[in-house]
């Protein structure tokens, strides 16, 4: 096995960033082995987006290594990366469909944006099958729901069969019953391809649920492990420094059970 | 079959020569414009032209293209810069560049008296006065802002629909943000000749509001929209004549008067509620 399968999927060391006058990153150290399944997560302010913004080469280090399978960040790494973005802004005057910002992800139809493959449609229809969204390949981009367009950029992501997939905040946007079986769309995906899945969130519950590792951030990794371990009430509040209990939100009579919304509160 | 007079004028084929070239490629630009929201982009750089003619002529140009190319050039990469280094809102940036750029060219034209005259060429443009060398700048600039646009259409989408996804697709973002914003340029810089300063934005703003009702893809829509774009430039000039009407004005009111007919049939086709298909 060459090197490079071995090393970790992600790899970060004392990584520094200051932005303004504040110290965002403080000497973040992680290491996430391939073909797990991990969490990242934190507070808002806790330094998340600037550090996947550094994953994906959108913000420099002032010091520190990042790697991402083994190389530092750049386009050649970038192109054997799934990302997940939270959200489009899309003006809906922008007609772009379905079918055309997938043709976008496949090298025989990127150069030239007219063309289409009979391959390459067989090729969308099944991705978009395995995400259970075929009806959508011809529909408007800029009017899908929140859950549907979550999935489309799944699909997006997966057409260059990436080796490490990042979503950022999955679940925002998409309503509590549509969370759960995207959780296991994502877990399902990352069983059948045996990729990394990263899943960045602020969102304890279901991320820890499906998560076999968690990372929680707040400027410097300040705790990690098994969902049961990092979920411990105690290590979580010595670590962020914040009030934290697991707030459960009351669905009528349903009772409070693990796998119940938990959010950070600070006090 | 007889011909109406004017079309064997030289001066009138030229002129609709012209508007040949520019319609469509104002068109296909204006898909991208208007989606990535910068149509006031396009206004401001219009309106910098006249600091462009005005600064030109003191110096001793007759033919203000190239002045007005440069100035609106220089107040385009400003507006780039100016977004990426301060924490001035678009909107501020672009009223700042819009308003001195107008009243700078207004202040340079009141030294030349000779060329006061001008301004109302300048504000409301003068395709019918066209000559041969601007027919040729026309198509030169035509065809290099299509083939650009061609030849870098694939990550201009993606740019345009996110673009972070487009810079982890291995695209380089910030060039590409400031080569679109140089052809968007150059466009508008040659179309005030026809349109002018006032009404250069109808042309790119217009033919892809139209054509977006009639397309369910964004193929279509840059077909349509490019269509549309030549229909209403040359429409708006051979219409112009006939009825002795200012060129620029009838171009963009034939756009308008398509765009009210876009309009009444999507709203016979979608009815009233529906402006987007529903999930």
């Amino acid at each position: 096995m060459p090197p490079s399968l071995e090393s970790p999927a992600i790899e970060i060391r004392d990584a520094r960033i200051r932005l303004g006058d504040t110290d965002v990153l403080r000497g973040v150290t992680m290491s996430v082995p391939r073909g797990k399944m991990v969490a990242l997560i934190g507070p808002n302010g806790s330094g998340k987006t600037t550090l996947l913004r550094c994953l994906l080469g959108l913000q420099k280090l002032d010091s520190g290594v990042v790697k991402l399978l083994g190389e530092p960040i750049g386009p050649r790494v970038l192109g054997r990366i799934g990302y997940v973005p939270q959200r489009l802004q899309l003006e809906s005057s922008f007609t772009i469909s379905v079918r055309e910002f997938l043709s976008l992800r496949r090298r025989e139809t990127r150069r030239w944006f007219w063309q289409s493959h009979r391959k390459t449609d067989a090729l969308l229809l099944g991705t978009l099958g395995e995400l259970g969204v075929e009806s959508l390949l011809d529909r408007p981009l800029a009017g899908l729901s929140g859950g549907q367009l979550q999935r489309v950029l799944i699909a997006y992501s997966l057409l260059s069969e990436p080796e490490l997939l990042l979503l950022d905040e999955p679940t925002a946007g998409v309503d509590t019953p549509g969370e759960q079986s995207f959780y296991e769309l994502i877990s399902g995906i990352h069983a059948r391809m045996k990729i990394t899945v990263v899943l960045v969130s602020h969102d304890l519950a279901m991320v820890f649920r499906q998560a076999s590792w968690v990372y929680a951030l707040n400027g410097v990794i300040c705790c990690e492990g098994h969902p049961e371990q990092v979920l411990n009430a105690d290590s979580l509040k010595a670590a962020y420094g914040i009030h934290v209990t697991p707030y459960h939100h009351h669905h009528g009579h349903g009772s409070a059970e693990a796998g119940q919304p938990i959010q950070f509160r600070r006090r | 079959m007889n011909l109406p007079e004017f079309l064997a004028e030289s001066f009138f084929q030229r002129a609709l020569l012209v508007a040949l070239a520019l319609g469509p490629i104002c068109g296909f630009l204006g898909v991208f414009v208007t989606a990535r929201r910068m149509a006031f982009f396009s206004d401001t750089i219009s309106h910098a032209a006249l600091t462009g003619v005005a600064a030109g002529f003191l110096a001793g140009f007759d033919e203000p293209t190239l002045p007005v190319l440069l100035y609106c050039s220089l107040v385009a990469v400003a507006m780039l810069w100016l977004r990426e280094r301060t924490q001035l809102l678009n909107d501020t940036i672009m009223a700042v560049l819009l308003s001195t750029s107008v009243a700078g060219g207004v202040v340079l034209l009141s030294l030349q008296r000779n060329r006061w005259a001008e301004l109302d060429k300048v504000l409301l443009g003068d395709i019918l006065s066209v000559n041969w060398v601007d027919v040729g700048a026309a198509w030169a600039v035509a065809i290099l802002v299509a083939s650009a646009l061609l030849r870098w259409l694939t990550p201009l989408v993606l740019l345009t629909t996110h673009e972070d996804l487009a810079h982890v697709g291995g695209i380089h973002v910030r060039r590409l943000n400031y080569g679109f914003v140089i052809l968007l340029t150059i466009a508008v810089s040659l179309t005030i000749r026809a349109l002018g300063i006032l009404l250069v934005t109808s042309l790119i703003v217009l033919p892809p509001a139209i054509a977006r009702s009639l397309s369910v893809n964004l193929r279509q829509h840059i077909v349509f929209s490019f269509l549309v774009g030549t229909v209403g430039a040359t429409g708006g000039v051979l219409l112009s004549y006939p009825l002795n009407l200012p060129t620029g004005p009838t171009i963009t009111l034939t756009l308008g008067f398509l765009f009210i007919l876009s309009l009444a049939t999507r709203h016979l086709r979608r009815g009233p509620a529906a402006t987007h298909p529903s999930p």
